[in-house]
């Protein structure tokens, strides 16, 4: 049966693939629709995921027959070449990408038979890639810079083609206001430290280093509060590298660094007792 | 008064051994059993490996420590077990050979109630021809990793002056801990930078997984859009950025002075030629044997082939396609002693994690599972737990569980040293074992499963280091510090 197509935005194409564990039925069913889907589209290569089908399974079309590769490896590759390639996912997308035009496969066969194959076709070796990619949650996005990827995004973004905006981490969160007001108070902090440079009088002297006996465990305070906040946050988000837990640690960990140095230095510096 | 001994003092050992203490407190009798004098937080010997830290820095003599919890401390390796008494009664017991303390050589029987085992590998260097005669090094001791910085700074002279090839991974197709080797070869990388060398300097990769980033827990994954993508795609990335070419699905079959032979899952065969290798040795039990009353060798009872200790897996799985998550262990009780446990590396697991590939040779070249670190950790604790209500409530206390299964597991490969140029994958993983019932497709839970490539990863690497010598040494409010 010819299955819908996994198409930009839609998201799932960056969900690894299972390794194929059970060789019966099912199996023959997701190829069957996967040879079906490719006849009606005339295509030469699938990968299961292009029909959602989170399975480690290729096909590619040689002349009328279908060669199946089930859970396949490269073990070996050599002959690094610029490959140009564009992707169902991606609808006119094409990108540049390196990939190997020797390989060796490892794969098994609809009966779960181990077979070991030598390529050295540079356009299979590099379809077969970019298939195995996509099995690994990979697609030819994966394989440009930074930059280029956001310039595609932003052009397909201009088409109308952009991500769920509920399942993407937001651009500003409300975590930013707790670091925020940190930043801030951590930057009168370090202004208190010239404190010794003026003649403020006494009473002067002696509010500024109040401010900062408050500042410091104020500061602590927001930042664990920070961490649980964003910790909570990275979990109503989905998609949200800056809300990952190193990220979160470090900054916590950086401006609670950077309050105990201010405190140690107004202990020093400005406190008048 | 009941007496527990715990057989080895790693990660593992350690923490069941002081935990057990502190619960059981002076009522009870808590003897380690280990062959070294010192504990060593392994994670940190890539650093030592590559000079960044002294041994020093990563190891604590361990009989103050254990002289401070009250903890009989005896520098000797276990030799037997008899679970069943021997000659002079039935009191089981295992004998013991010293190694240090003034009593090198000499052998002792010790009567036990309880009995830990948490003896950690045999670096089984002999497993691979050529792997023990020196041509390479490892970093699975810091004595190992002391010795590979040597090596490696010689390359790194030479290298001033003329190319030189490194090559990196497992030494051979059941190996495990390509995390450890994965580190490695990106802190020589890093420090290779350092030293204005890199360009004279080929780094290749050599590993038994199937695919980049296995580390033989078949993947780990990085959440993108609501799904995971493979470890394989980071791991790809890492490599190809920083120009290290790899040899995947490879069992090194031979060492030589300058070359490795290798054969692939296809069944062919390679050479990798070298100026310096350091190849991860495979693991196997250390070889202890089991006895009954009458002398009779029962070592086969407790022990799986590979010499691990059986405990409450399940043996007989069968193929891959009927590997199930409630195959691996919940309690480490030995199914024939229920007064006998294993932790970390020392219990056998039922199977692989990571999918099985033979060669058409018949030779296995798979990952086999890992049991180090943080699971090694919690199990440990857990088995401590078991035993102490076991001594407090008796033979009907309920066992506490760490099941592999329903565990999650954190792992943070580092390279550099520095604290502004270092940098780190941190990935979490849960379960470690994947469970394919409860989370269909990966048997991942994805809630729980991130990724991050960054300097804080590195902080936390660096974080890690100093909290857990810090526990492991038990300083004030060392048991609030997660396994």
């Amino acid at each position: 049966m010819v299955q819908k197509l996994v198409i930009y935005p839609d998201d799932r194409m960056n969900c690894t693939s299972t390794d194929v564990r059970s060789f019966n039925q099912t199996l023959w069913d997701v190829i069957e629709d996967m040879r079906d889907t490719m006849q009606a589209h005339d295509f030469n290569a699938m990968a299961a995921m292009q029909i959602a089908y989170p399975y480690n399974i290729i096909l590619i079309k040689e002349g009328e027959n279908y060669h199946e590769y089930i859970n396949p490896r490269i073990i070996k590759n050599e002959d690094l070449f610029d490959s140009e390639e564009s992707s169902i996912h991606y609808p006119d997308v094409t990108v540049s990408i390196p990939r190997y035009g020797k390989i060796k496969l490892v794969y098994e066969d609809r009966n779960g038979q181990v077979h070991y194959e030598d390529i050295d076709d540079r356009e299979l070796a590099a379809t077969l890639q970019r298939k195995i990619d996509i099995t690994f949650g990979g697609n030819i996005l994966d394989k440009v810079n930074k930059n280029t990827r956001e310039k595609i995004l932003s052009a397909l973004a201009g088409k109308g083609l952009m991500p769920q905006t509920d399942d993407v981490c937001p651009t500003f969160s409300k975590k930013d206001y707790f670091v925020s007001f940190t930043d801030k108070l951590l930057i009168l902090m370090g202004l208190s430290l010239f404190t010794p440079l003026f003649k403020f009088s006494k009473e002067t002297v002696e509010n500024i280093y109040t401010f900062d006996k408050i500042a410091f465990p104020l500061i602590i305070a927001l930042m664990i509060s920070f961490f649980f906040y964003a910790q909570y946050e990275a979990k109503k988000y989905k998609q949200c590298s800056s809300c990952q837990i190193g990220n979160n640690i470090g900054v916590m960990v950086k401006r609670s660094v950077a309050a105990l140095a201010f405190a140690i230095g107004a202990y020093f510096l400005v406190n008048p007792y | 008064m009941a007496r527990l001994i715990v057989m080895g003092g790693g990660v593992s050992g350690h923490t069941a051994a002081t935990f057990a203490k502190d619960w059981l407190g002076d009522e009870h009798e808590v003897v380690v059993v280990t062959p070294n004098s010192q504990w060593n937080w392994i994670p940190s010997n890539i650093w030592v490996g590559v000079g960044q830290m002294t041994k020093e820095e990563v190891v604590f003599s361990l009989a103050p420590v254990y002289e401070k919890a009250g903890i009989d401390y005896r520098q000797a390796k276990a030799v037997s077990i008899h679970p069943n008494g021997g000659e002079n009664g039935d009191k089981e017991y295992i004998t013991i050979e010293y190694t240090g303390q003034g009593k090198e050589g000499q052998t002792e029987e010790l009567t036990y109630d309880y009995l830990i085992n948490a003896t950690g590998p045999k670096l089984n260097f002999g497993a691979t021809p050529g792997l023990d005669e020196g041509h390479t090094v490892s970093v699975c001791t810091a004595d190992h990793a002391v010795h590979a910085n040597l090596e490696l700074k010689k390359i790194f002279e030479k290298a001033k002056t003329e190319k030189q090839k490194i090559l990196v991974g497992t030494g051979h197709g059941m190996c495990t801990c390509q995390g450890a080797a994965f580190e490695y070869i990106f802190n020589i990388e890093h420090e290779a930078n350092k030293a204005g060398v890199r360009n004279n300097l080929e780094i290749k990769w050599i590993s038994n997984e199937s695919f980049l980033g296995d580390f033989g827990i078949g993947g780990l994954h990085m959440k993108r859009g609501g799904y995971a993508a493979s470890s394989r795609l980071f791991a790809e990335s890492l490599y190809s950025e920083r120009g290290i070419p790899w040899i995947i699905g490879a069992h090194v079959s031979k060492v030589e002075a300058g070359k490795a032979h290798y054969e692939l899952l296809d069944g062919t065969t390679g050479e990798e030629e070298f100026d310096f290798a350091m190849l991860i040795p495979p693991f196997a039990g250390v070889g202890l044997k089991a006895y009954d009353k009458d002398g009779s060798d029962i070592t086969d009872t407790i022990f799986a082939p590979n010499g691990f200790m059986k405990v409450d897996a399940k043996y007989d799985a069968g193929a891959y396609e009927n590997w199930k998550a409630s195959d691996w262990p919940r309690t480490y009780q030995n199914p024939t002693y229920a007064n006998m446990f294993a932790c970390g590396i020392a219990f056998a697991p039922p199977h692989l994690i990571s999918k099985p590939m033979t060669s058409p040779n018949g030779t296995p070249i798979n990952p086999t599972p890992p049991r180090t670190g943080m699971p090694s950790g919690i199990i440990g604790k857990a088995v401590a737990h078991s035993v102490c209500d076991l001594i407090r409530e008796g033979n009907n206390a309920h066992l506490h569980e760490a099941s592999m299964a329903e565990m999650g597991a954190a792992c943070v490969a580092s390279a550099g040293k520095g604290l502004t140029d270092g940098t780190a994958a941190a990935l979490t993983v849960y379960p470690v074992v994947p469970d394919f019932e409860k989370y269909p497709g990966l048997g991942r839970d994805l809630d729980y499963t991130f990724g991050e490539i960054g300097l804080a990863g590195h902080w936390i690497k660096h974080i890690l280091h100093h909290m857990f010598l810090y526990k492991a040494k038990l300083k004030p409010g060392w048991t609030l510090i997660p396994e």
